[in-house]
């Protein structure tokens, strides 16, 4: 079976190779059958993809211990579903993954632009299958995840890391895939357009499709990883900037930019070359976000190890890419001109630039950012750490200002917004920020971040609405229809445009999410049976501590009684650690969480001893956070909205369709399920007045918490690792603790810890001397350069004058008839 | 409609006795194949089974694209690409027609929301009025020039290259709410002077 595995990945190879072979020439030469056979070629790839892909899970499923990942990375007792998720578990079938999930892409894409887009298709065909080609030869050549042992094989397997065995490991990842490498389509059809010279907006209507699913994708795996983080991985948080998140978060950034960018292509002929740039940035992101992970040129928790080869390899391909691509761009400059300039600073073509601006310099930051530790490294020979603390400094601001953006948008016309369109269309925006910034203030919300990221939201909420309301009022005036109909005519007629809003809510209310990290409660407690502790407006009582047993694992459990201030039960909760039989030593936390809509109580145990039956257990209460999974939601709903055919409607007939839609719609919203909030029966137990240890931290030892390191290579500060078993943090806490009672001040603490591990890696962020100030330099001036690269461009575009070379029509008499034609079709659509 | 290609190699005059496309056969064969696996894999873990089955359907799918890929070569029709760079099919442009009158659609909407000013909304309408009309003309011919074309292909015999079609009025259409009064050429909204013959125009800019 090995060697049928192997031999199906040298034929994709050779097959890719002809595709592309085929394809190129068939175009140059106008030879229809070299086409047609190199675009069958595309299609026998995924399909030998698909049979390997069958060789290697039926490996898995058996248990072919013969070959080393499948010994690798499963085992007998391992469930049927990790089994099969295994095969994307490590780094060759990860590789396979790709490949797999390109080719089936690659092919799905092509076919349905065949006809539409035929003088593309070629050179379509041609990229994927160069790309495809490139991670066979990684594979083949370097990461053959068929490769069998030469002597003799185990007769067991390792079996899968016990911290990858749950639910999002099935569909995360391929969530993530399907992202990445949707991407990939986009690119080829941009460097199909590039090499035929078809850059008029037809190969952006082939892409905006593929570009929002792949958008959709990347968005959904990115959120599963931020749920995964928050329930299995137990410390608290969603999201830690660690070098692969961020990753992952690079192309969604550009991606994101682009599907805004294209709308001012579309409108005005502007923003050409711009556009093309972004596209083939987002593709060398995924390649470079893949290339991050799996080369050992980051350190990272989630990274699959370290590979200089592959990492020349892919710095080959990278480079080779970077090179044809924009050899391409310059080569067909003079084709992507604009048609169009910038006529307004206050106009909707600003909003969107100064959009694309934002996100590409995130882009760009992140990745410096994340790159910034090997950069040092091979400059001074010093490995720094760049964690959460100086990615949150700096993206908070930035996502403000996106906020900002989101909502001032919509409000701009197209070229240029007089005074009194301003007037009118900001007026009631701004009344719904402030009635949410005095709401923040009555709630006693003080601080600055996340109470300006409210004042934002209710601003952002009252442009969405008000574009809602307005363009039903418009069609209902023109429809005669009621206000109801007219809504839902009206998302039907500009599917697009109010999927995108939806989709802004969505963010909005992420975004209040993640406010909500900046003024939640941390504590530790020690408990032991019977005695309770207070965090916030909760009582937690320990009521004990048990051990149970399955096949595969032990568990053990503690049962707290969660009380409000009054005494009135309010649940029960049940934080464990399991142990594994197979790795014994790398336990799991199973963490227990109380939503509610406003906040989560959040239990974690450290710690515990069985024969005392006492725990130390970590209570959170994160504030806010499920606003982020219902934000997300939102985003799906409205990406939804914005992918339905624009066809399918309007062949039905404008008002029948509308009455459809209606119908759909108010089904699918009360079929939604709102998510569970937990309000569990309250029983008048009377509380135990015994009390628990609360451990008492100063506001300074939080602070260094966060600026200090964790030593059990989670690459999280001390504060906020909560990985299984970890030896590191209560070491690094308690000699924070200790230092502080000694009167250290913040400085002389974190010199301290600088001087004992022998170097600043200890830190969350480096210390702001040295060349290490270019790291702390770089977002002013990134932002001022491309600030004023910004304002050139501008005034170039606003002084220049393009040329409009026109074909002269002859307003004759003729045109009346065409024009009552014409008139009589607009009339006709809807 | 542009006659589908990829359907005509798949149609070939090599479909069996029993009627059946050439992917059909390698389906049902893929399909025997897997159940025979299945029956000698009898006492094997299900799981195992299954994907055994699946692959083997899958490797059939394998010989359908195989197909798919070398029939090309050796079919004895004559496959032409499309037109080529320059041209446009009827179906192309009719899309285009289709796009353009839904973004007057949609400007005469943003204008109903107070998005555009009056005097943007009107030279940005007449603008791609007037790139409309053209499509439209455009349409009007081709439809023509291809029933010539037919015509000829079926007197020669041979299939005809399909000659360009004239180039798509490119978008730089011209900005035409001025027609001059002497040559009727269109110039834009804020000309004084004719483009075409200089003849200054009336009216008010």
């Amino acid at each position: 079976m090995a060697t049928l595995g192997q031999f199906l990945l040298l034929l994709a190879f050779v097959i890719s190779a002809y595709a592309a072979a085929a394809s190129v020439a068939g175009a140059r030469r106008r030879n229809g059958r070299l086409i047609e056979s190199g675009t069958g070629a595309l299609y026998l790839v995924a399909a030998v993809m698909t049979v390997a892909t069958g060789v290697i899970v039926h490996a898995f499923v058996v248990g072919d211990f013969s070959i080393r990942y499948v010994q690798r990375y499963s085992e007998s007792a391992q469930p049927l579903g990790y089994k099969i998720a295994s095969y994307w578990g490590g780094l060759d079938g990860s590789v396979m993954f790709w490949v797999f999930l390109l080719s089936l892409f690659g092919a799905t894409a092509v076919r349905v632009n065949r006809e539409r887009h035929r003088e593309l298709i070629p050179y379509v065909v041609a990229t994927l299958s160069v790309v495809q080609m490139f991670f066979l030869f990684l594979m083949i050549s370097h990461n053959n995840p068929f490769s069998t042992y030469l002597t003799e094989a185990p007769a067991t397997g390792q079996g899968l890391n016990p911290l990858l065995q749950n639910f999002y490991m099935a569909i995360h990842p391929p969530t993530m895939y399907l992202g990445f490498v949707g991407l990939t389509i986009p690119f080829a059809f941009c460097i199909a357009a590039l090499i035929t010279g078809h850059l008029d907006d037809s190969w952006l209507r082939a892409v905006r499709r593929w570009t929002m699913i792949s958008w959709f994708f990347l968005s959904l795996g990115l959120t599963l990883g931020m749920i995964w983080a928050y329930e299995e991985l137990g410390w608290g948080g969603f999201w830690g900037w660690d070098p692969v998140e961020n990753a992952g978060l690079l192309p969604w950034f550009t991606a994101t930019a682009f599907l805004h960018s294209v709308m001012v292509q579309e409108r005005r002929g502007m923003l050409r070359v711009w556009n093309v740039t972004l596209v083939i940035t987002t593709f060398f992101l995924t390649l470079f976000g893949t290339f991050m992970t799996r080369s050992g040129v980051v350190q990272s928790v989630h990274a699959f190890g370290e590979d200089r080869q592959l990492a020349l390899m892919f710095t080959v391909f990278m480079s080779a890419v970077l090179l044809f691509s924009f050899g391409l761009v310059i080569y067909r400059l003079p084709l992507l001109k604009a048609r169009n300039e910038l006529d307004s600073w206050v106009s909707k073509e600003a909003a969107f630039l100064a959009n694309n601006w934002v996100l590409v310099f995130s882009a760009a930051f992140v990745l410096f950012a994340t790159m910034f530790p090997t950069l040092s490294e091979a400059i001074s020979g010093e490995r720094l750490t760049v964690g959460p603390p100086f990615f949150n400094t700096w993206m908070t601001p930035v996502g403000l200002i996106l906020l900002l953006l989101t909502g001032v948008g919509p409000l701009l016309a197209w070229r240029s917004s007089t005074l009194a369109n301003l007037r009118e269309q900001f007026v009631w925006p701004v009344v719904t920020a402030l009635v949410a910034g005095a709401i923040t203030l009555a709630l006693g919300i003080r601080v600055w971040s996340s109470g300006l990221c409210f004042v934002l939201s209710g601003f952002v909420v009252g442009t969405i609405t008000q574009e809602f309301l307005r363009g039903a009022a418009v069609r209902k005036q023109s429809t005669g229809t009621d206000l109801f109909t007219a809504l839902v005519g009206l998302v039907n007629r500009n599917k697009r445009r109010y999927g995108g809003y939806t989709v802004h809510v969505g963010i909005v209310l992420m975004f209040m999410g993640f406010a909500g990290e900046g003024f939640g409660r941390d504590e530790q407690a020690l408990l032991k049976p019977g005695q309770q502790v207070q965090v916030d407006r909760y009582v937690l009582r320990l009521d004990a501590i048990r051990a149970t047993e399955d096949s595969q694992k032990q568990m053990v459990t503690g049962h707290i009684t969660v009380l409000d201030t009054r005494g009135r039960e309010l649940g029960k909760m049940y934080p464990a650690k399991w142990f594994y039989r197979s790795k014994p030593q790398e336990p799991t936390t199973e963490v227990a969480i109380r939503r509610s809509l406003a906040e989560d109580l959040y239990i974690v145990m450290a710690g515990f001893e069985l024969g005392e039956q006492s725990a130390s257990v970590e209570v959170h209460v994160n504030e806010l956070v499920n606003w982020i999974w219902i934000g997300f939601g939102l985003m799906a709903l409205g990406t939804g909205i914005a992918l339905l055919p624009e066809r399918v409607f309007a062949l039905a007939g404008a008002r029948v369709g509308a009455e459809a839609t209606a119908a759909l719609l108010l089904l699918s919203l009360l079929l939604t399920p709102v998510g569970a909030l937990a309000q569990t029966a309250s029983d008048g137990v009377g509380a135990g007045t015994a009390s628990g240890t609360l451990v008492f931290r100063s506001a300074l030892e939080r602070d260094l918490a966060n600026e200090i390191m964790c030593t059990c290579g989670c690459r999280l500060p001390a504060g906020t690792c909560g990985m299984m078993n970890c030896a590191g943090k209560a070491a690094q806490l308690g000699k924070i603790k200790t230092l502080v009672a000694e009167g250290q001040t913040r400085e002389q603490v974190i010199a301290t810890f600088v001087q004992d591990f022998g170097g600043q890696h200890i830190l969350a962020r480096p210390i702001d001397e040295g060349y290490h100030r270019l790291l702390w330099l770089l977002p002013y001036t990134l932002a001022g350069f491309t600030a004023l690269g910004l304002a050139f461009i501008a005034r170039r575009w606003a002084s220049g004058r393009t040329d409009q070379a026109g074909l002269g029509v002859p307003a004759t008499a003729a045109d009346a008839g065409l024009q009552q034609r014409l008139d009589d079709e607009l009339r006709d659509l809807d | 409609m542009p006659v589908s290609n990829n359907d005509s190699t798949m149609n070939s005059a090599i479909s069996t006795d029993l009627g059946l496309r050439p992917w059909q056969l390698f389906l049902l064969a893929g399909m025997l194949a897997a159940t025979a696996v299945v029956l000698v894999s009898s006492g094997r873990s299900t799981s195992g089974v299954v994907v055994l089955s699946v692959t083997v359907v899958a490797a059939s799918l394998v010989a359908v694209a195989a197909y798919r890929s070398l029939s090309p070569l050796v079919s004895p029709e004559d496959l032409v690409p499309d037109a080529p760079a320059g041209g446009h099919t009827r179906a192309a442009l009719e899309r285009e027609k289709a796009l353009v009158l839904r973004s007057i659609k949609e400007l005469e909407f943003d204008h109903a929301m107070r998005k555009t000013a009056a005097a943007d909304f009107e030279e940005m309408r007449d603008r791609l009025k007037v790139l409309a009309v053209g499509l439209i003309r455009q349409l009007d011919s081709a439809g023509y020039r291809e029933a010539v074309e037919r015509d000829l292909a079926a007197r020669g015999g041979r299939s005809a290259v399909v000659t360009p079609a004239p180039p798509a009025v490119p978008v730089q259409a011209m900005p035409s709410a001025r027609a001059c009064a002497a040559c009727h050429t269109s110039n834009e909204r804020d000309a004084r002077f004719c483009k075409a013959c200089g003849v200054a125009l009336a009216g008010p800019t």
